[in-house]
């Protein structure tokens, strides 16, 4: 199909620039492939980089090969603009190492280095990379190379070399074993990584996989004696950015000692979601779309994440944070400013994240009588025991961490005054999914009134943009029944990814990583962005924590707690994933 | 499931009826009938997905607003209705009525009396011409059920009568059997005129003077040609009337009948999503496109006489037009949205010939094989200039539509077959993503697309991102493919609209303000094209039809939407 193109492509021979390089001139230059062009950007460590969306995508093998025309309209959308597509020579003389603090741990194992790895397939990486696991137990490169080597796949459509390219990757991949909090440990790694970048301009990366006790530690030791000396250094941190305001701000006022603002990646990985991805282009590239987005239209916005297994023995860490720290103040929260937020100056870092900015202070802190929390109990179904959270070994038998919860925010500006956002994130449910549902209002002085009964509610239209498992965007409309008579049906305008787009699509963790490279910082969360996410958020942990409330108790892989749906009803809102009619 | 909804159901109160609710049309619409059977006419919803999506509970007043029944509702039980297809052998009422009302006939949507008369000069017996039908009836694919037991049943009711057109004689004769059947019953009289535009008049008075009913209704339903122009029209209303009243004239045009064509209303007004976006401010264009397969092929007579523009712009085109484009109507009853299309037509701009591109399709051989030439059909006179083929630009000057341009495109023996309407809409102001769409961002507006035939469809175009690291924009859909949906057939336009007619439901025939309207539109350019002799553009056949509608189409800034590799 048409869609052989990507960010990254192989053949990206015609020369074209690398993305950082490309920005520093003018905004009009594209890099018009981001990634396939094996030569590094030396330029890329400038600051301001350009944003990713702007620029341009075009594979240029694709002129082999004639796009699919849909309608008289090329159906890919090309670019006409190629200026800048001579290549940097001095490109060729910078390299990125890419240091994985906690290689043993098992984020890395499952998702970084796999992403890595999926990255240099898609030739995605410069070309001169090397990447080292840092950790403290002894391993040897070799052994790093058996444990990396038992994680990594090929996409399903690209086998071609498969075993080839996993042993070129396993050859940059390297180990160091040191402390967390020796300085000398971290120089004696700052050695090796001269070793293997030569006399090329450097640029390092470090992705802390770690828990979030030491991140100041290896910060500090990390940029003390190992950052890059001509070239660029970021650090990727993951959540948890701290359990609430105070904390939080300690954690961004240690960072800050030693990092500015511009070298910290903080890491959502929702955010590298294809879907959550779309929603912007969704908005901003339709004109059918714009128009209906605002309260005259809207009636609520659901945003609906769901597992359908518990912490199953590794509720440690969760049982400190909670679902609403795990998934509502960040994944969730960071998704609704996304839909929320007014247009953009600019598909730039700074203009998008200006604008999430704005939305998250513009909205009211969350008051206990908009939340609803759960935890799971155990529940017996067709011969199997599933167990309670707190029959979880690593969580305390009297935990009352919600493992559930619902929750409706509201965001005081003009487009959404009144709207209810409502947010629901639940571990150990009948489904696994995340989906965003926009509710529009009813009909005025609907024609069809009397096809619809009594609650023309049930009868509206909804935007559903299903962003895991199965992405798949449609908008529910109302038709007439084929037949001789006037009844009206409700059915789905739909598109499928799966049936349009046969190639997989990347997990979130190469995106983010080939972005935090290119220094693309569109996805990652701004000082001031999570400033004014724990500020939503602290003051109901608080109460939460201070009265001890007690979660509702639900079965393990039943719909949640019932309290869900009167939280709804508060708002005249009925959850649109818990209806009859919906069946994922 | 939500299957026992139906279109009328007894004790659903009309607003306009809310205190006689017993001027409930039929009989066949009793509760028994729609317990036993799956409703009425059989409307069982199935979507492809299993899944109701409207409760049968919100379903108890599943009606269409504004049924009328003023005229001779019976008691129940004690009516009947008769059909009488006059021109009972031609080729229409073999394909398309009879089997049409067979097809209501299975549904149990006629009433429990009725007969079904054939009337034609030819001499024929009752037996013959039940053979003569027998061969056209078909059961649907998902209805074969006791299906020769219920053509045997139906063709018992089928009768025949032969008669002169212009005879009193043969009507009053028809009138005499006619009362047989209907055995005291209050009748009720349908006559669909499926007979040459010169002899409708003939057939009117005849049948009005002496076939009548005393008691119950009577109506006529009425195919094209309405008229040449304006006054042939508007001549051929006088003298209809000089029989009949308005109401008892049902002028069908069967594009309206279309499942599609009906579910525009539907989509415009029950959704929240589409009228805010129904307006010069967000399309930029529509069109509507219409094209056969096929030539004249040996039977081109009547249609040489007529052409292209007569025969499908001027009415089917522009009725879906004015469905597409008028203003809320106060209601579903059919004066409120005739009167509605009646504004929009009246609306319009005439059509100037600059605005017209016409062609003819020429001989094209292709593969061994040659497929003739309009002029080559033997019944077409060899020096024809009639147009196969037309494009047209039209306006709509009031406030909704100032500007935009509604382009038409009829064709005969093109690559395809097909009738859709097709809604181009503006580009987003300032869009965000310019850079990804390249120098034209009108080729990456949003499109919606209603597929009326073949293989009805709705689908909006939209832009999203190509699943992947970089940020490549694609043009996909949001499609709802009726075949997938809805595993039932759709029943034909004249299912509906023959059940309409008996039903009184005028809201899918052509008033007479509405035609006078719609041939104001077109008569001074058909005119003109006749006076000024004016050639037709020459395409072959199977082809894409001239490219004279690409240029008219460039003069408003607008690309046809269907001429493209994909569609």
């Amino acid at each position: 199909m048409a869609f052989s193109c990507m960010r990254c492509s192989a053949g990206a021979g015609a020369g074209a620039v690398r993305r950082g390089a490309a920005a520093t001139r003018a905004p009009a230059a594209l890099s018009f492939v981001r990634c396939g062009l094996r030569r590094p950007a030396a330029a890329a460590a400038a600051k301001g980089v350009k944003a990713a969306m702007d620029a341009g995508v075009e594979n240029p093998v694709r002129s082999a090969a004639p796009s699919k025309v849909e309608n008289g309209l090329p159906s890919e959308i090309t670019l006409d603009d190629f200026e800048d597509l001579n290549p940097l020579s001095e490109n060729d003389e910078s390299t990125v190492t890419i240091t994985v603090v906690g290689a043993s741990g098992d984020l890395a194992k499952k998702k970084i280095f796999p992403a890595l790895f999926a990255l240099y397939y898609e030739d995605c990486l410069p070309k001169h990379f090397t990447i080292f696991g840092y950790a403290r137990s002894k391993m040897t490169d070799a052994e790093l190379r058996n444990m990396v080597s038992r994680t990594l796949t090929c996409r399903i459509d690209k086998r071609e070399n498969c075993n080839e390219k996993m042993e070129e990757f396993l050859k940059r991949c390297f180990y160091h074993s040191g402390q967390y909090d020796s300085e000398e440990h971290f120089r004696d790694l700052d050695k090796k990584l001269k070793q293997h970048e030569g006399s090329r301009v450097s640029n390092r990366l470090f992705y802390l996989s770690i828990p979030p006790n030491i991140f100041l530690d290896v910060v500090k030791c990390a940029s003390v004696s190992a950052s890059s000396v001509n070239g660029w250094t970021r650090v990727i941190v993951e959540k948890p950015f701290g359990r609430d305001s105070d904390s939080s701000a300690a954690l961004t006022r240690g960072l800050k000692q030693y990092l500015v603002e511009d070298q910290i990646f903080r890491i959502d990985h929702y955010l590298g979601k294809e879907l959550v991805e779309n929603l912007s282009v969704l908005r901003f590239s339709n004109l059918v779309f714009e128009p209906l987005w605002s309260r005259q239209y809207i009636r609520n916005v659901q945003l609906i994440f769901s597992e359908d297994f518990g912490t199953e023995g590794r509720g440690g860490y969760f049982d400190r944070y909670g679902i609403i720290r795990d998934i509502m103040q960040n994944h969730l929260l960071q998704i609704l400013a996304l839909f929320a937020m007014e247009t953009p100056i600019s598909l730039e870092a700074e203009d998008i994240r200006n604008e999430k900015v704005k939305v998250l202070r513009s909205m009211k802190p969350l008051q206990l009588d908009d939340v609803v929390i759960g935890q799971y109990k155990s529940h017996t179904k067709g011969g199997t025991t599933y167990p309670g959270y707190i029959d979880d070994k690593t969580v305390p038998k009297d935990s009352l961490t919600p493992t559930f919860a619902a929750a409706a925010l509201f965001i005081n500006n003009a487009r959404w005054d009144g709207v209810p956002f409502l947010m629901k994130a639940g571990k150990a449910l009948h489904t696994k999914g995340a989906e965003i549902r926009v509710q529009f209002r009813h009909v005025p002085g609907n024609l069809y009134k009397r096809s619809f009964g009594t609650d023309l509610d049930t009868a509206t239209n909804e935007l559903v943009i299903r962003v895991q498992p199965d992405e798949a965007i449609y908008l529910k409309i109302n038709n007439k029944i084929p037949g001789l008579g006037m009844r009206l049906d409700r059915s789905k305008l739909n598109l499928h990814y799966a049936a349009r787009y046969s190639k997989e699509i990347p997990d979130a963790y190469e995106r983010l990583l080939l972005d935090a490279i290119e220094g693309e910082r569109r996805l990652f969360i701004r000082s001031d962005e999570l400033d004014a996410a724990w500020e939503l958020f602290t003051p109901l942990l608080k109460e939460l924590e201070e009265k001890r409330i007690a979660p509702e108790l639900y079965p393990y892989g039943s719909r949640g707690p019932v309290g869900a749906h009167y939280l709804a009803a508060k708002y005249n809102v009925r959850w649109g994933d818990l209806t009859t009619e919906h069946k994922a | 499931m939500a299957a026992t909804g139906l279109r009328f159901r007894p004790g659903t109160v009309f607003p306009s009826h809310a205190a006689n609710p017993s001027t409930q049309p039929y009989h066949h619409c009793s509760p028994q009938r729609m317990h036993a059977a799956k409703g009425r006419c059989r409307l069982k919803a199935q979507s492809s997905n299993g899944r109701p999506q409207i409760s049968a509970s919100s379903f108890r007043d599943v009606v269409i607003d504004g049924r009328q029944s003023e005229d001779g509702a019976p008691e129940q039980g004690g009516a009947t209705v008769s059909i009488t297809v006059v021109g009972a052998s031609g080729d229409l009422a073999k394909k398309k009525i009879f089997p049409a009302l067979f097809a209501l006939f299975y549904e149990d949507c006629l009433p429990e009396h009725f007969t079904v008369f054939g009337y034609a000069r030819s001499k024929m017996s009752d037996e013959e011409l039940r053979n003569m039908i027998s061969l056209t009836l078909t059961c649907r694919i998902d209805q074969r059920e006791n299906c020769s037991d219920k053509m045997e049943q139906f063709l018992k009711r089928c009768f025949y009568q032969s008669g002169q057109y212009n005879s009193e004689e043969g009507f009053s004769e028809l009138d005499r059997k006619l009362r047989e059947k209907e055995a005291g019953k209050l009748p009720n009289r349908l006559f669909y005129l499926s007979i040459p535009p010169n002899i409708f008049v003939d057939v009117v008075r005849s049948a009005s003077r002496t076939a009548s009913s005393s008691s119950g209704w009577t109506r006529f339903i009425v195919e094209k040609p309405f008229g040449r122009d304006s006054e042939s029209s508007g001549e051929l209303t006088r003298s209809l009337k000089k029989y009949l009243d308005e109401e008892q004239i049902f002028r069908i045009d069967h594009y309206l009948g279309k499942e599609l064509v009906e579910n525009l209303s539907v989509l415009r007004f029950s959704n929240l999503v589409f009228e805010p976006l129904w307006s010069r401010n967000y399309i930029r264009n529509v069109q509507l496109i219409f094209s056969e397969d096929f030539g004249t092929e040996g039977r081109g007579g009547y249609f040489d006489n007529y052409g292209i523009i007569r025969d499908i712009m001027q009415n089917h085109l522009l009725q879906i037009l004015a469905l597409f484009a008028m203003e809320t109507p106060v209601s579903l009853a059919a004066e409120d949205i005739r009167n509605e299309k009646v504004k929009v037509l009246r609306s319009m701009r005439k059509l100037r010939l600059d605005d017209v591109v016409v062609g003819q399709y020429k001989g094209h051989s292709k593969g061994g094989k040659s497929y003739p030439a309009y002029v080559d059909d033997p019944t077409v006179p060899s020096g024809s200039i009639t147009p196969t083929f037309a494009a047209a630009a039209v306006f709509i000057d009031n406030a909704r539509w100032d500007g935009v341009p509604f382009l038409m495109k009829a064709g005969k023996a093109l690559h395809t077959r097909r009738a859709e309407i097709r809604v181009q809409f503006r580009r987003v102001p300032g869009n965000l993503y310019r850079r990804n769409i390249g120098a034209d961002l009108d080729k990456a507006t949003n499109e919606l697309v209603l597929r009326v035939q073949p293989d009805e469809a709705i689908y909006l175009k939209i832009n999203n991102k190509v699943p992947g690291l970089g940020m490549r924009l694609d043009s996909s859909e949001l499609n709802l493919l009726y075949s997938e949906r809805y595993r039932r057939e759709i029943p034909d336009a004249y299912e509906r609209l023959l059940l309409d007619a008996m039903e009184g439901e005028r809201r899918l025939f052509i008033r007479s303000d509405e035609l006078d309207a719609a041939w104001a539109i077109f008569t001074p350019v058909l005119r003109e094209l006749e006076e000024r002799r004016v050639a037709p553009e020459l395409y072959p056949y199977g082809s894409r039809g001239p490219v004279g509608a690409h240029y008219l189409a460039a003069n408003y800034n607008v690309r046809w939407g269907d001429i493209s590799s994909d569609t």
